[in-house]
């Protein structure tokens, strides 16, 4: 299959403008993609110990583990700016 | 090789990298997590109460994913909104 052949340099040479700026575009949007999946894995990690108690049932989330996770990624985030803020009011002292 | 096809090999192959490097962390932190949860105390075997509490804790971590994610990008979507209207 094509698509299994592995890229080598002269591979690389064979691309034209138009497919350089077009990959350009899409590692730049990867890239995005990446760092919001791995901030999601972290922030599930966090909020997973707040809001997923032991004796919750498995299967789907209710209501209260539902409202619980998403305010734990709004107060995480708030907490970050409220640090930022912070830091950003200390350097200016 | 034509330069069409050049790029394709690549989106393709790296979208297959970041793919299974996700699943791969999502995996990690499902069996720490629910290992954590559903064997609190390792027997000489998982028993049948501990194989379900692991497939439900499984559904449900990936139900947290989900949720966790749709309400970070939301909240970047806000953030970005705001910044723009400053």
């Amino acid at each position: 299959m094509a698509s299994d052949l592995t890229i080598d340099q002269s591979d690389i040479e064979k691309l034209n403008d138009k497919d350089k700026t077009e990959l350009r575009q899409f590692f730049a949007n990867e890239e995005h993609r990446s760092r919001i999946q791995s901030q999601t894995h972290e922030l599930t990690s966090i909020c997973w110990k707040k809001c997923i108690t032991p004796r919750s049932g498995g299967g789907a989330l209710d209501k209260t583990e539902q409202s619980c996770l998403a305010n734990c990624v709004d107060r995480f985030m708030d907490a970050n700016l409220a640090t930022m803020k912070h830091l950003a009011s200390m350097r200016q002292q | 090789m034509d330069s069409d096809s050049v790029k394709k090999t690549i989106i393709k192959q790296a979208l297959q990298a970041t793919n299974t490097a996700n699943a791969r962390t999502l995996i990690e932190n499902i069996n720490e997590k629910c290992f954590e949860r559903c064997v609190p105390k390792p027997g000489s075997s998982l028993s049948s109460s501990e194989q379900t509490c692991l497939t439900s804790c499984m559904e449900k971590y990936m139900a947290a994913w989900n949720e966790v994610n749709a309400t970070y990008i939301r909240r970047i979507q806000q953030e970005i909104g705001n910044q723009s209207n400053m």
